[in-house]
This record gives C-alpha cells, sequence and structure tokens, in this order.
C-alpha cells in the first residue's frame, strides 16, 4: 500500500473506531500509531515521537490558555454574575412578550463574555433562569430549547476554547479571531430574540407576562452587572491590544472571576476543589484529544492526503462557494454525532488547505478567519440538534418535567435561526470581517 | 479499594489544580509587574513626575523573569495530573449514540475493551516519557532563561503519569470485574449516560 492509499484508508477506521465507543483522543491516537507503524515498516519513528510529543503538547504556551480559560469558566459559575446578568436583562426585557425568555437569551451573552464553554454557559443559566421562566407560565419545552440556544453563546462570544484551538490549527491570531467572532456572536443573540417573539406569537400560550420594572430599578440592575463587563473588557480588550499574550489574558480572566467568586462568598475549599476537578476532566479530555490529534495529523502530513485531497478538490474545478456549502453542510450533518472540539480537530488540518486553495476574492488571512467564525457557528448547531445535542441534555435533565420531545420541538425554531444567520454570513462575508484590517 | 483510588485520583488533581491557580497568580504578577514598569518608562509618568517614575522603576517592578518557562512546565505537569480523574470518572469524549442500540451487557464490554487499549495507551505514554527524560538528562538540556534542566520538568510530569499509569491499571481492572461480574467498580457507569 503507497503511504497516500495508507492515508485514505486511516479515515474509515477512524471513524469506525469512534463509533464503536473508543475515546476520541485514543482513536486518533491509535490511527496515527498504526498509520506511521505502516508507512515507515517499523515502530521506530511513532517510539521516537512519543519520546517528546507528549511533554511538547501538553507544555505547549500557546495551549495554557485552554485550562486557565476552563479554570475562568468554573470560577465565573460562581462569581454570582449568572443571576446578576439574568435580573438586568429580565429588568429591561422581562415584561415584553416572550421576555424573560429572551433576557435568558441576553443573559447568557453577557456569560458567554467570561466564560469559554457552551456546555457551562448552558448550566449556569439554567439554574437561575429556568425556575424563573417555569414561574412566569412559560412552556417546558420552549424554556429548555431557550437555554440551550442561549448555552451556544457561551462559545460564539469570546473567549472561546474552540476558537483557540482553530488559531493554532491554522496559525491565526487569536485575538483577531476573538474580535471577528464578536459581531457574529451579537447577531446570534438577536436572531434567537427574534425567534422567541416570532414563536410567542405562533404559540400564545407558551409564555406568561411579567410586570414591567421602573427604570431606577432596571439602572441599578444594570450597574450590578459592572464586573463582567470590566473581566470581559480586560482579557478581550488587553488581547487584542497587545497588552498580554492570550494565555496572559487567559490568566488574568481567571483571577478576575475567581476573586468576583471569592467577593460573592461562594468560593469555599470545598466549592473550589469541585471547580478544580471539573476544570480537570475537562481539560484532561481535550488534551488528550489534542494529543491523538497531533499524532494522526503528523502521520496525515506524511501521508499527503490534505495536498492531494485539496488539489483534486481545486480540479474539479467546482465554484468555492459550492465547497463551502458542502463543508458547512457536512458540519451540521457531523455536529450532530461528535463533540465540536473533536470534530475541529479532526477535519480542519483536511479542509482548512482545501479552502485557503480557493478564491474567494478576499485575503487568505480574511479567509481563514472567516471560515474560522463559520466552522464555529456549524459546530455549535450541532449541539443543539435533535436527537443527540448536547445541550439538549443537559438542560433537559434540569426539568424533568419536561418531554424530550417537546424541547425538540421547539428547540428547531432556533436552529432554524441558526442556519439562516450562516446562510447571511457566507452571503456577506464584512459582517464577520469589517472590523479586522486587510 | 475503590475509595483509595478515588481519593489518589482526586488528590492528585487537586494537586494540579493548585499548581495551576499558582501560575494564574505568577502570570498575573508578571503581567503587573511588566505594566508597572512600562509606566515607570513612560513619557507621560516621567513628566509629569520623573521623581515617581523613578521610585517606581527602584522598586524593581517588572516581570518575573522566565514566567512563561514556569508555566509551561507546571501546566504539563497539571495536565498528567488530570489524567487520572479524568479517566476514573470516564469523562474522555465518546459517541455511544451507534452503540446505544446494543445491549448493555455488550456495552459494557466494549467499555472494558476500549478502557485496556487507554491504559496500554498511556502507559505506552508513560514509558515514552521516561524514555524522553533519559535523552533530556543525558544532554543536559537547560531551558534559556532560568537555566532549569529541562529533566526537571520531565520529572515532575513523570511523576504525574506514573500515577495516571496505576490509576489506569486499576480502572482497566475494574471495567473487566464490572463487565464480568454485572457489580460496579467504578464510581460512574459505563453505560450511556449523558
Amino acid at each position: 500500500m503507497t503511504m497516500l492509499e495508507l492515508g485514505y484508508v486511516s479515515f474509515p477506521v477512524l471513524l469506525l473506531m469512534i463509533f464503536l465507543r473508543a475515546p476520541i483522543g485514543l482513536a486518533m491516537l491509535l490511527c496515527g500509531i498504526g498509520g506511521l507503524y505502516f508507512a515507515m515498516g517499523g515502530a521506530h519513528m511513532f517510539l521516537a515521537k512519543l519520546k517528546s510529543e507528549t511533554y511538547t503538547t501538553f507544555s505547549s504556551y500557546s495551549l495554557t490558555i485552554i485550562p486557565m480559560f476552563l479554570l475562568m469558566g468554573q470560577f465565573a459559575t460562581l462569581s454570582g454574575m449568572s443571576s446578576a446578568l439574568f435580573k438586568a436583562a429580565e429588568s429591561w426585557l422581562g415584561h415584553r412578550k416572550g421576555g424573560v425568555a429572551m433576557s435568558a437569551v441576553g443573559a447568557c451573552a453577557g456569560f458567554g463574555a467570561i466564560c469559554g464553554s457552551s456546555l457551562a454557559t448552558a448550566a449556569t443559566m439554567s439554574r437561575v433562569a429556568l425556575p424563573e421562566l417555569r414561574s412566569y407560565g412559560y412552556s417546558g419545552g420552549f424554556s429548555t430549547a431557550t437555554l440551550a440556544a442561549g448555552g451556544t453563546l457561551g462559545i460564539l462570544i469570546p473567549p472561546s476554547v474552540i476558537l483557540v484551538i482553530y488559531a493554532i490549527l491554522t496559525e491565526q491570531n487569536i485575538a483577531k479571531l476573538f474580535l471577528a467572532a464578536f459581531v457574529p456572536g451579537i447577531l446570534a443573540a438577536i436572531g434567537y430574540i427574534i425567534t422567541i417573539s416570532i414563536y410567542v406569537r405562533k404559540y400564545p400560550d407558551a409564555a406568561g407576562t411579567r410586570e414591567a420594572v421602573p427604570y431606577s430599578e432596571r439602572i441599578r440592575a444594570l450597574i450590578d452587572v459592572w464586573p463582567v463587563l470590566l473581566v470581559f473588557g480586560l482579557v478581550v480588550g488587553g488581547i487584542y491590544l497587545g497588552w498580554f499574550t492570550p494565555t496572559e489574558g487567559a490568566a488574568v480572566g481567571a483571577a478576575g472571576t475567581g476573586v468576583i467568586a471569592l467577593v460573592s462568598g461562594n468560593l469555599s475549599w470545598k466549592v473550589f476543589v469541585e471547580s478544580i476537578i471539573a476544570t480537570a476532566t475537562s481539560t484532561a479530555m481535550i488534551f488528550f484529544i489534542v494529543l491523538g490529534a497531533g499524532l494522526y495529523n503528523s502521520f496525515l502530513a506524511l501521508s499527503q492526503v490534505p495536498q492531494e485531497l485539496s488539489s483534486w478538490v481545486v480540479g474539479l474545478g467546482l465554484s468555492p462557494w459550492a465547497v463551502l456549502a458542502l463543508i458547512l453542510a457536512f458540519y451540521l450533518v457531523f455536529g450532530c454525532l461528535m463533540d465540536s472540539l473533536s470534530m475541529i480537530l479532526l477535519t480542519i488540518p483536511i479542509f482548512f488547505p482545501v479552502i485557503s486553495a480557493l478564491d474567494f476574492g478576499m485575503s487568505p488571512e480574511h479567509v481563514a478567519i472567516w471560515f474560522g467564525i463559520l466552522v464555529l457557528i456549524v459546530v455549535e448547531v450541532g449541539l443543539i440538534t435533535p436527537p443527540v445535542g448536547m445541550n439538549l441534555f443537559i438542560i433537559n435533565a434540569m426539568d424533568p418535567g419536561t418531554r424530550m420531545v417537546d424541547t425538540y420541538k421547539a428547540v428547531m425554531w432556533f436552529v432554524t435561526s441558526d442556519i439562516v444567520r450562516v446562510i447571511i454570513l457566507v452571503l456577506f462575508p464584512t459582517i464577520t470581517l469589517f472590523l479586522i484590517p486587510g | 479499594m475503590l475509595k483509595l483510588v478515588e481519593r489518589v485520583a482526586r488528590l492528585m488533581a487537586v494537586i494540579g489544580g493548585l499548581v495551576l491557580t499558582l501560575l494564574v497568580i505568577l502570570t498575573c504578577v508578571s503581567v503587573l509587574g511588566r505594566g508597572l514598569n512600562t509606566l515607570g518608562h513612560s513619557a507621560l509618568l516621567q513628566s509629569i513626575s520623573e521623581a515617581a517614575a523613578n521610585a517606581l522603576l527602584a522598586t524593581g517592578a517588572g516581570p518575573v523573569t522566565g514566567d512563561f518557562e514556569l508555566v509551561e512546565a507546571g501546566v504539563a505537569f497539571a495536565i498528567f495530573s488530570f489524567l487520572p480523574i479524568c479517566q476514573l470518572y470516564g469523562s474522555h469524549a465518546t459517541v455511544d449514540i451507534f452503540t446505544n442500540a446494543l445491549s448493555q451487557k455488550v456495552n459494557k464490554y466494549i467499555v472494558a475493551f476500549w478502557e485496556i487499549v487507554l491504559t496500554a495507551a498511556i502507559l505506552l505514554i508513560t514509558a515514552r516519557l521516561y524514555a524522553g527524560m533519559e535523552s533530556k538528562m543525558a544532554y543536559g538540556e537547560t531551558t534559556f532563561l532560568l537555566q532549569f534542566p529541562v529533566w526537571w520538568a520531565y520529572a515532575a510530569s513523570l511523576v504525574a503519569a506514573v500515577v495516571a499509569s496505576l490509576i489506569g491499571v486499576y480502572c482497566t481492572f475494574a471495567r473487566i470485574a464490572e463487565a464480568v461480574t454485572g457489580r460496579k467498580f467504578m464510581p460512574y457507569g459505563g453505560e450511556a449516560v449523558h
């Protein structure tokens, strides 16, 4: 078998292992090791690689940002900021038709600014908003769907762990990617709010009403969220202005949210240990996947599959837009099966050369950033797509009275809003890129 | 037995977490020091009060030398320390919608099988880390700024990796026992629960 053939054969083997419930990182590691073994006709290559690869991956300075952002997210969930954000959003929006649901989305967007994970945002905001939604007469399925969708804002609005990985894989500037994600993130929140207002007009029974609050109280509630603005401004602004590296930014963010959590009195030693355990399991999971993907990708690079594939696609003479549409559709489908991080690590080394080889009439950097944001969004849609979207499970489990089917039905509205947004962002790249100089 | 293993895994995670927290603090101190140093050198402060600027610089405020070398070595150690708890709690990402079609019993055997492979991989990684450390020792490689031998960082990680291997071996036997006897030997089940 030639190396190229080996490379192609490795895909179905990898997928088979993953679908047979192998830990994803392990499956990639095995394919990498196996590929290097057969390609080299012996074990010397992967044995030599493993001598330093694990340590180098785990100690990579650009990746150290990940445990720090995860710790920041854990502290953020303890900071009490979720309820302050929800209160502020509710005081401004709560009295509108479907207003409490809109407030939940708004609060999720705010929380996303200090938390880089979708699941954490969904879970934290649900603890605060779900009881409120239910007590104001919002239907179960509508409430859970709103929060599942709102949770995805955690990863769209920077900081975002997935964007960090994308930036490293494609050698792009993290600060610029964060900046580019900002407007699409806000658009997502607006899209969800519009979706809610359409939904409650179609199903008036799904939402109750709530009294308006006087302006003095609204202003006070708004002032209470200043720590969120401070931390977000410091982290994202500081990284962008070059005050510090992204890793330093993440450290500042973790310290900032940690101090807020301490001041709010929620951070006892016991709670601290639990947040460390949660950080530990996600960090280890992510780095194991990164390690496996690193090995697998070095085998793929050796086999020349990415280059061959991209020149084959270019040779087909398809319109770049058709190729992009196909890739995004692929992500939509597979995003329903696999977690977003594994998807990105597995596919970007293959798809990115393809996209880079096509001409979209933009600078290579712009294409890279724009593609990254699009991929981020479609992969996140997978988190709320029935039947296996992770956010749906997490939130549905928090509201035992609601049937999964009801969540499924209501969440399709939000999925539609996501797809509309992706189409808009594909057609008008400027929306993503206008903040990024040329 | 499970109690002891869980305690060790949690202890490792907490040690790693404390190292991570210290690195967060170290990085913030370094950022702050660099900020103050820049401020002391800035034309603005120099023009307002040269004395104040010089006093600020005289305090020796500046970035921590080699902070990122400590961050790299420390985070590597932390991640190795996080591996045991991740395996014990079954937190490695998997796709289980297809295997869910199969019976509980079959799933338990599948889980046990991958646990064996996972532990084998962790043992391999640990053994290669040891080999890596040996060659760093042989070449006497040191870091650029702090000049500490690179093998120290490898050694710290190796300690954590050895613990990860031991706990991996426990997990393997526990999963096999779970599959064969149907009793529980792990904190969280091999069934599909999200």
